[in-house]
């Protein structure tokens, strides 16, 4: 469809953009994205420049900064690959913050209970449990969308709040450390039941096994029949009927392996950076990963990489506020650079023209 | 009164209209005629303002003009009858046409507008109640309301886009009285149609498009099917397949007392017993919803019997899925090909894998030797497309079923299943399709062919079951039988001496 | 299509690490032209900065933690600070707190019990910078804690709650089964009591510490099971202007709610924290600081004390309260006073004795006369 706009110019469709096109369009997005928000902050009566100065500065721009920015985007992305499995065969999981909060329950009933284990054993077994929590969370909606067709979007996201109050419950109540003065924490974790970092850094080793699962989920999408399947059924449940795939058995998987994953990023924040549980392990990772997934087009390598934006904008966010910009500036700040992005995906899909004339 | 010329509109990719030129005389019905994809739509949606042309002009009463949008088509007195009608369901016929009026008062007068389409039906001749609403209409009368709708915003050139695709014989007739009494009233007829006949007997001029381009401008009382044919498609056009029989008597697919639920949960097939033989054609007739597609998607597999017994080449296969089927030689081309039968947001050879990709070992499908079948099959049964990475929604009507067929076909199958392989397709793709089925036939494939074109199914098949209401109403042999004996078994009349293997 | 977003992610990507080269160039030339032109030549300002759970507009606890942070900068002239609000207690803390530290902030303040662990670890790597804890229990060579008590004065406005009960039930709104929360529920209870032992008090969770949504409907629920007096441990004033509409009492807590509810607002408590962070800057500079357990109570410069009172609250009552007052001051009486039983009738705290400091801190039952429970251990 063609619009009219001004004068002699109109906005074509297109489908095909080539790569460096792609790439300039997402700079001036990012450019757009930055002048308007300093636009904001000079009205403000504060220095734009100054800002972008120092959210780069933080979360890029310095040895601490970046390391900070990949401890966020360790549970950004493996939340967002988790829902972006299931988003694949159209199953709107929002479960994901749910998910990973009973995966480090998992994680952490072995870090409690078992706390004599040694660390080869305690963590691949911490890495288990929180697999299979996660994983059976996001099956509680899955069964119901298998078998009665019940809308998956609001159960797994109501189960987010069931989740929380477990996991308050038992911080509160029989996992609360008793030499803790009443406080709603657990015990710190043995050392064995915590995952080593980088250095000095709080970058724990957990990130190899985001790479390992990003790149074996781009492998799995991608070439494996399993793959195909969920493709298949994600654009046409009746298509893949026809194929003789189960979409039943499919959903279940499916759901299972994206609330796995999470539940993996849950285990990744109490074994890797808070090394016991608590009553708020996550401010919103298994949201802001839905986020990330649609803006990486469910692709695993850009979750990776979009994940790595989205740390930097949580890391730098933080920061302005140590620079004296107030908190909600932070908030514009990444929402406005955020709806240029996905504005800017307009311009991959339509042209701007000149009319003949 | 309106011309076009040199329109040109490209697509990326596609050159829908190169160069077409094409003018409408008040007072005259003229069909626009074209294969699918011929570029019919294309032209009709510039002249409505749905696009904007990258080139050529139009000019209305001689005077050069510019849509810029479906508004401005309208002001000039241009409407269209598009096949997927835009009414509101729960909404009664005169609510419906009040949505369509332009600077409708925020307190207005329904009873008015009650009187003004009463007026326009008896002009024309197009009964309608007011009051009814839009879901208890036939599809006749819906049409009716949405010409209604056109000539109430005062329309002087309606355009239809297929409008006897869903209509009865009687209705269709009924339909083109209607379109006579507008054009002796000065009002002009667009009609886009693939169907020749209905062409030749109604219109004053066709013009035919092909692949983008027109071919030609012609007064219908000087043509012939024939030329008109040839114009299309751009050869001659056999009229009638020959057909012989190619049954042996090895029996592929015998169904006992079958019966089947439909999605609603009731009983959509009702003891149903069937045998087809290899080199069989088997021919089902029916009026739409009568049991066919349970039926098609019981052999299938996609269905299970709630009683009876399916079983194939011998052994029983009551109980096995589709996957299972899919194995055992049943291939099946489904009535909704766009959502069933092919994925169309995948590309071309990711649906050529669709049934194909469990045959390898492990994990992983092999892209490589997908890629390679289907570049084969794509030469072997001339499938036009622009790349097999793009996504198969892309592709023309016509070549979206040859890629269909050319999967089903290709795995081997020993039973082919095609539900209304035919809908929707041109002359030459039906053409095409009806060839492949009976070759299919030859080499000793069973074909169950589901048709709602008696034509079709008389010419092609070697025996025609005829159901009505779920049940078999009795089996004819094409050659002993007539349209009449079948319409009145489709109609729920029994072939009293039914007994057939 | 699906090509699309790789190419648009690296983009971002790169543009960020390139305007990080950018702006790393322009960083540097610009805070020392910032520098020479706003600042007079005068001598170094000492930093300080604060860290907030919630947002400084909460009007409750925050809010409160923010005046004491201006009222340290009216106070003293050499002394600069900034704060980050809205900081969850996650991984993200520790980094704000690295964060300051590395800003060269030489004072840093946590305000919430879900630091702790943060901080203990921040302060282990910056051994010259101060670190002081609210409501938590670990220290360090460089941490301190520091909290009040706030008990002294919610025994106080129980008193009041108590007098002006009809219905001798009163409502609490509670966020979490924090000791805190419940030393403050069990002084009320006992203040209530100690005018009025017929009192009851119900006990609803909303499970936030800051969610005026939930607190409306809790409040309403309070109000409907009979409680004319509410009174909460939350960090918003909304259950105050829910008691104003269904015409009920209440009291405030940690700033002077009146203003929310004039018709309802009978007393409240109010937390004052100024005073004591300037008298830890002075430690610090004058290089006396060490990291204590600081647990000010009402004698001590008024970092809890109660607002003053409302019209309905009578001229002899307010006497009677504020001899209590004086009493608590002048260490004759303490809240927590045995004997003190719990809902299950227990003794807690023998006849003549009173609770230690250390029970106070970790306190997990509630006294006899509450209705409710708190989640099990």
């Amino acid at each position: 469809m063609n619009l009219k706009l001004l004068g002699n110019w109109e906005i074509k469709k297109t489908n095909s953009s080539s790569a460096l096109k792609k790439f300039g369009i997402s700079l001036t997005s990012i450019v757009l994205g930055l002048i308007f928000a300093g636009l904001f902050v000079l009205l403000t009566g504060k220095d734009p420049l100054k800002l972008y100065s120092e959210i780069l500065q933080s979360s890029v721009g310095s040895a601490y900064g970046l390391s900070e920015t990949l401890v966020e985007m360790i549970p950004l992305a493996l939340c967002s690959l988790g829902v972006s499995l299931a988003f694949r065969m159209q199953l709107w999981n929002i479960g994901a913050e749910g998910q990973f909060y009973m995966g480090a329950f998992g994680a952490t009933y072995f870090a409690l209970f078992f706390s004599n284990l040694p660390i080869l054993v305690m963590l691949p077994l911490m890495l288990v449990a929180s697999f299979i929590c996660g994983g059976l969370w996001a099956l509680i909606p899955a069964i119901p969308k298998a078998y009665w067709n019940v809308n998956e979007t609001i159960s797994s996201l109501l189960l987010n709040y069931v989740a929380y109050f477990w996991i308050a419950y038992l911080v509160y109540g029989p996992w609360k450390d008793p030499k803790g003065n009443n406080f709603p924490l657990t015990k710190q974790f043995p050392d064995s039941a915590t995952i080593p970092v980088f250095g000095n850094t709080r970058i724990s080793y957990a990130i190899f096994l985001l790479l390992i699962i990003a790149i074996a989920m781009f492998f799995l999408i991608k070439y494996s029949k399993w793959g195909y399947e969920i493709r298949v059924s994600g654009s046409s449940r009746k298509a893949a009927d026809y194929a003789g795939m189960s979409y039943v058995k499919n959903v279940l998987k499916v759901m299972f392996l994206s609330g796995a994953i999470s539940g993996i990023a849950g285990m990744a924040e109490v074994s890797g950076v808070l090394h016991r549980l608590q009553q708020t392990i996550s401010p919103g990772y298994g949201y802001t990963a839905i986020l990330i997934a649609l803006l990486a087009r469910l692709n695993p390598i850009s979750i990776l990489l979009a994940s790595f934006l989205m740390g930097g904008l949580l890391v730098g966010g933080f920061s302005l506020q140590t620079s004296g910009f107030p908190s909600s500036m932070v908030s514009m700040f990444q929402g406005s650079i955020l709806f240029f992005v996905l504005a800017g995906e307009i311009f991959n899909n339509y042209r701007l023209v000149r009319k003949k004339a | 009164m309106i011309e076009m010329r040199k329109i040109i509109k490209e697509f990326p990719g596609i050159l829908a209209n190169d160069q077409v030129s094409f003018n409408v005389n008040s007072g005259e019905i003229h069909a626009l005629l074209g294969e699918n994809g011929a570029g019919k739509s294309t032209l009709m949606s510039v002249l409505t303002g749905l696009y904007r042309p990258d080139g050529g002009d139009i000019y209305i009463e001689g005077k050069k003009t510019e849509f810029s949008s479906p508004k401005d088509a309208v002001n000039y007195g241009i409407g269209m009858v598009h096949q997927h009608f835009k009414l509101v369901q729960p909404f009664t016929v005169a609510e419906n046409v009040m949505l369509s009026i332009k600077d409708l008062k925020q307190i207005y007068n329904l009873k008015e507008i009650e009187q003004q389409i009463i007026k326009q039906s008896e002009a024309f001749g197009l009964s309608i109640d007011p009051k009814a609403k839009i879901w208890q209409l036939s599809v006749g009368e819906q049409q009716r309301v949405e010409i209604i709708k056109l000539l109430l915003l005062g329309a002087r050139v309606l355009i239809l886009d297929e409008p006897t695709a869903v209509l009865t014989p009687q209705e269709a007739n009924a339909l083109y009285e209607t379109l006579l009494k507008m054009v002796k009233n000065g009002k002009s007829v667009i009609l886009i149609s693939h169907k020749m006949n209905e062409v030749l007997e109604n219109t004053d001029r066709i013009t035919v498009l092909r692949d983008g381009k027109s071919i030609g401008t012609v007064h219908t009382k000087n043509t012939n099917e024939k030329e008109l044919a040839k114009m299309m498609v751009g050869r001659n056009i056999s009229d009638v397949v020959e057909k012989k029989s190619h049954r042996k008597n090895d029996k592929v697919l015998s169904l006992n007392n079958v019966s089947a639920l439909g999605n609603n949960g009731l009983l959509k097939l009702k003891n149903i017993s069937i045998d087809i033989y290899d080199g069989e054609i088997l021919g089902v007739a029916g009026v739409d919803g009568n049991g066919q597609k349970e039926l098609a998607d019981t052999v299938a597999g996609l269905r299970m019997v709630k009683q009876g017994s399916v079983s194939f080449c011998g052994k029983d296969c009551t109980k096995s899925g589709r996957k299972k089927r899919i194995d055992l030689g049943i291939s099946y081309v489904p009535e909704d090909r766009m959502t069933t039968g092919l994925v169309t947001d995948l590309n071309a050879y990711e649906n050529m894998a669709l049934k194909s990709y469990r045959k390898n070992h492990g994990a992983f499908i092999r892209w490589d030797k997908v890629r390679s079948d289907t570049d084969r099959l794509i030469q072997k049964f001339d499938v036009r497309l622009a790349s097999t990475a793009n996504p198969v929604k892309m592709m023309s009507g016509g070549n979206i079923q040859k890629l269909l067929l050319a999967r089903e076909i290709d795995s081997d199958p020993k039973l082919i299943i095609a539900v209304y392989p035919m809908r929707g397709l041109d002359i030459g793709a039906t053409d095409y399709v009806r060839r492949l089925l009976i070759e299919q036939s030859e080499k000793g494939k069973a074909v169950l062919l589901i048709s709602e074109d008696l034509e079709d199914l008389l010419s092609m098949t070697d025996r025609i079951i005829v159901m009505h209401g779920g049940e078999i109403m009795g089996v004819v042999n094409p050659s002993e039988t007539s349209r009449e004996e079948i319409g009145l078994m489709m109609a729920g009349k029994r072939k009293v001496d039914l007994h057939e293997s | 299509m699906k090509k699309i977003n790789k190419i648009g992610v690296l983009t971002l990507v790169l543009a960020m690490i390139l305007s990080v080269l950018l702006s790393g160039c322009s960083q540097e030339s610009k805070p020392s032209t910032n520098e020479q032109a706003s600042k007079p030549a005068t001598e170094e300002k000492i930093k300080v900065a604060f860290v907030y759970v919630g947002p400084v507009g909460d009007f409750g606890y925050t809010y409160a933690q923010d005046q004491g942070r201006k009222y340290l900068e009216s106070q003293m002239k050499n002394v600069e600070t900034t704060f980050v609000e809205n900081v969850p207690e996650t991984a993200d803390a520790e980094r704000v707190f690295t964060d300051l530290a590395q800003k060269g902030n030489k004072i840093i303040i946590g305000t919430s019990y879900g630091y702790m662990d943060y901080m203990v670890n921040v302060s282990k790597k910056f051994p010259d910078v101060v670190f002081e804890h609210c409501s938590g229990y670990k220290t360090t060579d460089n941490l301190g804690t520091y909290f009040n008590r706030d008990y002294q004065a919610r025994y106080l406005t129980g008193m009041v709650a108590g007098k002006y009960t009809k219905s001798n039930v009163l409502g609490f709104l509670a966020p979490f089964g924090t000791p805190e929360v419940i030393r403050n529920i069990d002084a009320f209870t006992l203040g209530a009591q100690s005018i009025n032992p017929k009192v009851q008090v119900k006990v609803v969770w909303t499970n936030s510490w800051n969610d005026p949504a939930t607190e409306k409907t809790a409040a309403n629920s309070l109000i409907d099971a009979g409680a004319d007096v509410l009174a909460m441990h939350v960090d918003s004033p909304t259950f105050a202007q829910t008691a104003q509409d269904r015409g009920v009492l209440a009291v405030g807590h940690d700033s002077d709610m009146s203003k929310f509810a004039p018709n309802s607002i009978l007393v409240g408590d109010v937390s004052n924290w100024g005073p004591y962070f300037v008298q830890v800057v002075k430690e610090v500079m004058d290089k006396t600081w060490k990291p204590t357990q600081y647990f000010g109570g009402i004698k001590d410069g008024g970092i809890i004390d109660i607002t003053p009172f409302s019209d309905k609250v009578d001229k002899d009552f307010q006497a009677t309260v504020n001899a209590k007052k004086q009493d608590i001051m002048n260490g004759k009486f303490d809240p927590f006073s045995g004997p003190i039983y719990d809902q299950s009738g227990t003794l807690k705290v023998k006849d003549g004795d009173k609770a230690p400091d250390d029970v106070l801190l970790s306190i997990n039952w509630f006294v006899k006369g509450v209705s409710g429970s708190i989640p099990k251990s």
